[in-house]
């Protein structure tokens, strides 16, 4: 009896213990999972506003008289002439069809053999001609 | 308890084992109610373990992400683009009295900050103050290098700074802001109020500018400025059938960034601050109202083969035919003599009226503050209505001008400009003339591209209409005719009108390539003829053909 009731107190003992290393555990847990949420949430405040900072240069970067000065420096394109445009791309004789011109993603666009073929780029021309 | 205290000083024999087995009996019945709960939950544990638990859900808990905090809505073109935010910066102040040696820690400051003088550092550094602004608005890696110098006396306050990302473009239109952040012109400060409303902050405001149309237009007009050695220019692209408008430039500008210093002239916006004698322009609102009353018909004329005298001066025409001329012919040839005889057929007061209706008599309800009031004669007199009817002894801004044109070509209707995208603005439009009126207008201003004086704005396959227009400019007692207000307006395409392109230079002066000549079919013309080339495929407006019947019956009125 005495044997027995030993046994039981040290059971109960050693449960209530671990019961209660398990509880702290968990709430240790628990906070370090707060914490991660804190630092998540200031982390995307601190990415919108880097983003407000990078859309801004984005658009000093793209503003047209910016785009003109490369475009006259890094290609030869002149301006179209109103016979150069069609409204419809069907029209061009010869043009090849596939799933590769006629994608339902980007009907209708041709894609510039360089991205097709990973054909060879050529030398930007320096003449300025534009 | 009881019990104990009465038999206090007595042997106590028999209510000992009974407070005994009163304790004894207590906790048993309390180690059955124990049983009975961990049965109870020993039954529950079971029970779960069997049944499948119904889907527990888990508290919602709502991340507070701290919003990113600006003080002043940002600008955006009406595709989205960004014309104007703010930024978050950090401003330099110091506290001179923890300051010891001023002399060294200005020398070190300007180290890291070129820009700033070391006298005017040491200067502020050794005052008595216990607060000195150093410099406002350092950018991050700025601000890192001096905390790198790693002086107590330092410190920083968040700041904010208004950046125009495009610079120079659009200028006018946006205006620029003070270092307080306070908007003091263009729509920054018309709309002052509701882009620093704190609550209203995140909703940006969408102007009806178009930053490509905006740079054709700028690009356009600043190397004809170049060429013709003009003193200045103004451009306007509106939509016909809306009002807004896609692209307005005044030119010399400035950059919103960077005010300081910036001349009046500078900020002035000739667009629609500025008011100017049109010159030719004119007649196509002379046509209009002439045609809408009934008073004349396509195939009537004029006989323009000699010059008018009226009061102290004489009405000439620039491109004399000295004949009979028919209607068609005296708007493509640009007839000042056939266009006065035609306003005294008018009357003064319907020329007046049909004016005002069009809103060429009331400053421009455009949303800037920068508007220039009309200036027309206090008392309309004979020759005040021959002078009028070819854009002379009046004075309008090229935006009244637009939304006038803009009303006479799409069908009649008077639609109020704006700067703000919103397509459904022609629901605010009047009915000023007829269509068929408008029709025929439409027909007479592509034929004056095709046949007459604005040949040279002839934007092959977008069917441009327009009309040229030039004045000389006001001196003390009459007009001085070396200094032109050369302009052109335009309309495309013409069978289905979309946009008017207007492009005015003030004072150009001729080249070898024009002859000589500064007149605005040489100088403007080729301005909007450029900018249409350049816009109308980013404005999804097709080349094609041209219908020669829909002006075959008006082009056979005009003789060669």
């Amino acid at each position: 009896m005495y044997q027995m009731r030993k046994l039981v107190t040290s059971l109960a003992a050693i449960t209530a213990i671990s019961a209660g290393a398990a509880v702290l555990q968990l709430k240790m847990t628990v906070q370090e999972k707060t914490d991660e949420v804190q630092a998540l949430a200031q982390k995307i405040h601190d990415d919108q506003a880097a983003i407000r900072v990078l859309e801004a240069e984005w658009a000093y970067l793209t503003s047209p008289r910016i785009l003109q000065e490369r475009s006259v420096e890094f290609l030869a394109l002149m301006p179209p002439k109103a016979t150069q445009i069609l409204r419809d791309p069907v029209a061009i004789p010869y043009r090849p069809r596939g799933v590769d011109v006629d994608g339902a993603k980007d009907a209708g666009v041709v894609r510039p053999v360089a991205v097709r073929a990973g054909g060879k780029k050529s030398p930007p021309k320096k003449d300025g001609s534009l | 308890m009881s019990t104990l205290t009465l038999n206090v000083g007595r042997p106590l024999e028999i209510s000992r084992p009974s407070g005994i087995a009163l304790a004894r009996n207590r906790l048993v019945v309390a180690v059955l109610l124990f049983c009975v709960a961990f049965l109870v939950m020993a039954a529950r544990t079971v029970e779960l373990g069997i049944n499948a638990a119904a889907p527990v859900k888990a508290a919602i808990r709502q991340v507070a992400v701290p919003p990113v905090e600006f003080g002043r809505a940002d600008i955006l073109d009406r595709n989205g683009e960004i014309l104007a935010t703010s930024l978050e910066t950090a401003s330099l102040y110091a506290d001179p009295s923890q300051i010891t040696d001023p002399g060294l820690i200005a020398h070190q400051l300007v180290a890291v900050l070129p820009e700033l003088s070391v006298a005017a550092i040491e200067a502020k550094l050794t005052s008595s103050k216990k607060f000195v602004w150093l410099k406002k608005n350092l950018t991050p890696s700025q601000k890192w290098k001096v905390n790198a110098l790693g002086i107590p006396a330092f410190q920083f306050r968040r700041d904010e700074e208004r950046l125009y990302p495009h610079g120079r473009l659009a200028a006018h239109v946006l205006g620029f802001v003070d270092i307080d952040n306070k908007g003091l012109g263009g729509v920054e400060h018309f709309f002052n109020s509701s882009l620093s409303d704190l609550s209203n902050v995140k909703h940006a405001l969408n102007l009806s500018i178009d930053i490509r149309v905006q740079y054709a237009l700028a690009d356009e007009l600043e190397a004809a400025m170049r060429a013709y050695q003009a003193k200045g220019a103004a451009g306007v692209v509106m939509d016909v059938n809306t009002g807004e408008v896609l692209g307005m430039v005044s030119l010399p500008d400035f950059d919103p960034n960077n005010i300081r210093g910036v001349s009046n002239q500078a900020l002035f916006n000739r667009a629609t601050k500025g008011v100017y004698e049109l010159g030719s322009t004119f007649k196509t609102f002379t046509f209009a109202a002439a045609l809408d009353d009934g008073i004349v018909d396509l195939s009537d004329g004029y006989d323009a083969s000699k010059p008018i005298k009226v009061a102290r001066f004489t009405i000439h025409d620039d491109h004399p035919k000295n004949r009979f001329l028919t209607l068609p012919e005296i708007f493509t040839y640009s007839s000042n003599i056939g266009a006065a005889k035609m306003a005294l057929d008018l009357g003064a007061d319907r020329q007046q009226k049909f004016l005002a209706e069009l809103g060429l008599l009331s400053p421009s309800n455009i949303e800037l503050t920068e508007v220039g009031a009309p200036i027309y004669p206090a008392t309309w007199r004979k020759s005040s209505t021959m002078t009028i009817s070819y854009g002379h002894g009046i004075a309008v801004s090229p935006m009244q001008l637009a939304s006038g044109i803009s009303a006479v070509v799409n069908g009649g209707r008077l639609v109020p400009a704006t700067l703000v995208h919103n397509s459904d603005n022609w629901r605010y439009g009047k009915q000023v003339i007829t269509q068929d009126t408008s029709r025929k207008i439409r027909q007479l201003l592509r034929l004056a591209v095709s046949k007459g004086t604005g040949r040279r704005a002839n934007a092959i396959g977008y069917r441009v209409g327009g009309k040229t227009g030039t004045a000389e400019k006001p001196v003390a007692g009459g007009y001085d005719d070396r200094a032109l207000i050369s302009s052109f307006m335009g309309v495309y395409p013409m069978d289905d009108p979309q946009y008017v392109v207007f492009a005015l230079l003030d004072e150009p002066k001729g080249t070898k390539e024009t002859f000589g000549f500064a007149a605005g079919g040489w100088v403007a013309a080729p301005v909007v003829r450029n900018v249409i080339l350049r816009t109308a495929p980013l404005l999804g407006i097709a080349p094609k053909k041209e219908d020669e019947g829909l002006y075959q019956k008006v082009a056979l009125m005009i003789e060669e």
